[in-house]
């Protein structure tokens, strides 16, 4: 939902579309085992097309969602299944409940996407009412920005009783007292600090950090000589660019050194 | 047709046998991300460095306990939070069986103890990462070690400490002219 300082009471808030008690009860069943394929109708609500691409390459011969009898329809008249991708904007409610109200009952709705599931990073844009919950009935959310092909089948077949989901809500409290290890505690910390700096100054923050880490973790593997284990690391690498992050990091540790 | 037939053969079959087989995913896929909760100190980096606002940190109604809390809903997996985890505390798996029939089941969350400020009361962080930073500083040695004892302090407390100590040696020392 909105998430903003204005108050409630002066917020517009969609009306959710609630269900009949026996198509709810039809739903059930047909959620339950579907014995026929399914048709899908996607319904783009306002998302990047990233979705839409990767829904595509789900029905494409690599991941073939035909062989379960997954198929892409051109109308929701004709469909199973209504899939929403993209945030719920304003603009796009009135067409996405006619796309709704146009496909036969019972019908299985699904969530897709970061965005259809609850806004993603879309969720406090001004003219975007949250995913596709607050105004449908959502029968299974498929995350992901946007979800791969496996994880687009792997929700599918949660949709259609083939597998059980595997996520479930986790409410943990950690224990009064509990301490933390630091890491590479064999390295002193400002080295450590000098070396991280350096690896995302050489090659970006995500890679950065994998490669330093690479780094780190050899260094403090050898407990003798870690310079000669910083050697072999670097005759090993064969990737070029890696590599002259691996030796700009030796360099650094070498003007650590201090003699004793 | 024979030959057709040895072709198709010779091709073999490009469809992955998903779901009916587990499917490895290459390595460098970024899927769900995963945290580690006995390594976090709820400093709350990734909360900030999240872009999506999937991860939120935020004290409890009482405000005896600061709750880390990830929806896989809203994740764009992006992996900042790995990369500003001075603990990897939080890592993206190859995972991507994230599908969930209820919404409730995308959230997770992990609640961590505060520590309150010895001069004012009110809570300034977790006190997981209080002892952190004090092990932390006690390694590093020299005047960031000094400080050690101000740990307890929350920061408004210790601005208003410093800005004190700066007044009263302004005074004593006739002071800016």
């Amino acid at each position: 939902m909105i998430e903003n300082d204005f108050p409630a009471s002066l917020q517009w808030r969609p009306d959710p579309v609630a269900l009949d008690a026996s198509v709810a009860k039809a739903k059930e069943k047909l959620l339950q085992s579907i014995k026929r394929s399914v048709y899908v109708y996607r319904v783009d609500c306002g998302g990047c097309n990233g979705c839409e691409i990767e829904i595509f390459a789900t029905i494409t011969a690599a991941f073939d969602a035909e062989r379960f009898g997954i198929k892409v329809v051109p109308s929701p008249r004709h469909a199973d299944v209504l899939l929403y991708t993209g945030a719920m904007t304003r603009a796009m409610r009135e067409p996405a409940l006619r796309a709704y109200q146009a496909a036969p009952d019972p019908k299985i709705v699904i969530s897709y996407g970061a965005c259809g599931c609850t806004g993603g990073i879309f969720h406090d844009n001004y003219c975007v009412w949250g995913g596709t919950d607050p105004i449908l009935p959502v029968d299974v959310y498929i995350p992901g920005c946007p979800p791969s092909p496996p994880a687009t089948i792997y929700g599918f077949a949660c949709a259609l009783g083939l597998l059980d989901q595997k996520l479930h809500e986790s409410r943990h409290v950690a224990p009064a007292g509990e301490q933390a290890p630091v890491a590479f505690p064999a390295i002193p910390y400002k080295v450590r600090t000098a070396f991280e700096r350096e690896a995302r100054r050489m090659s970006g923050y995500y890679y950065g950090k994998q490669i330093v880490d690479e780094f780190m973790m050899t260094l403090a593997k050898d407990k003798t000589d870690a310079l000669a284990a910083a050697d072999r690391l670097v005759e090993r690498e064969t990737d070029t660019r890696k590599k002259a992050v691996f030796m700009d990091l030796k360099a650094l540790l070498l003007s650590k050194v201090v003699q004793e | 047709m024979l030959k057709l037939f040895k072709e198709i053969r010779k091709a073999g079959d490009a469809t992955t046998g998903y779901p009916f087989e587990p499917l490895a995913m290459p390595a460098g896929f970024r899927g769900k991300p995963e945290h580690n909760e006995k390594l976090c100190i709820a400093c709350g980096a990734c909360a900030i460095a999240c872009p999506a606002n999937a991860i939120t940190m935020d004290l409890n109604d009482d405000q005896s306990y600061v709750a880390w809390d990830i929806s896989y809903g809203r994740c764009i997996f992006c992996g900042r939070c790995q990369e500003v985890c001075p603990l990897f505390a939080i890592e993206l798996t190859t995972d991507f069986e994230l599908a969930v029939l209820n919404k409730a089941d995308l959230s997770e969350s992990c609640a961590y103890e505060v520590a309150r400020c010895a001069v004012c009361g009110k809570p300034y962080a977790a006190a997981k990462e209080v002892d952190y930073a004090r092990r932390v500083l006690k390694s590093v040695g020299g005047p960031a070690a000094a400080d050690v004892g101000k740990l307890d302090e929350c920061l408004a407390c210790r601005r208003r400490e410093d800005a004190r100590a700066f007044q009263a040696q302004a005074r004593t020392e006739g002071g800016a002219r």
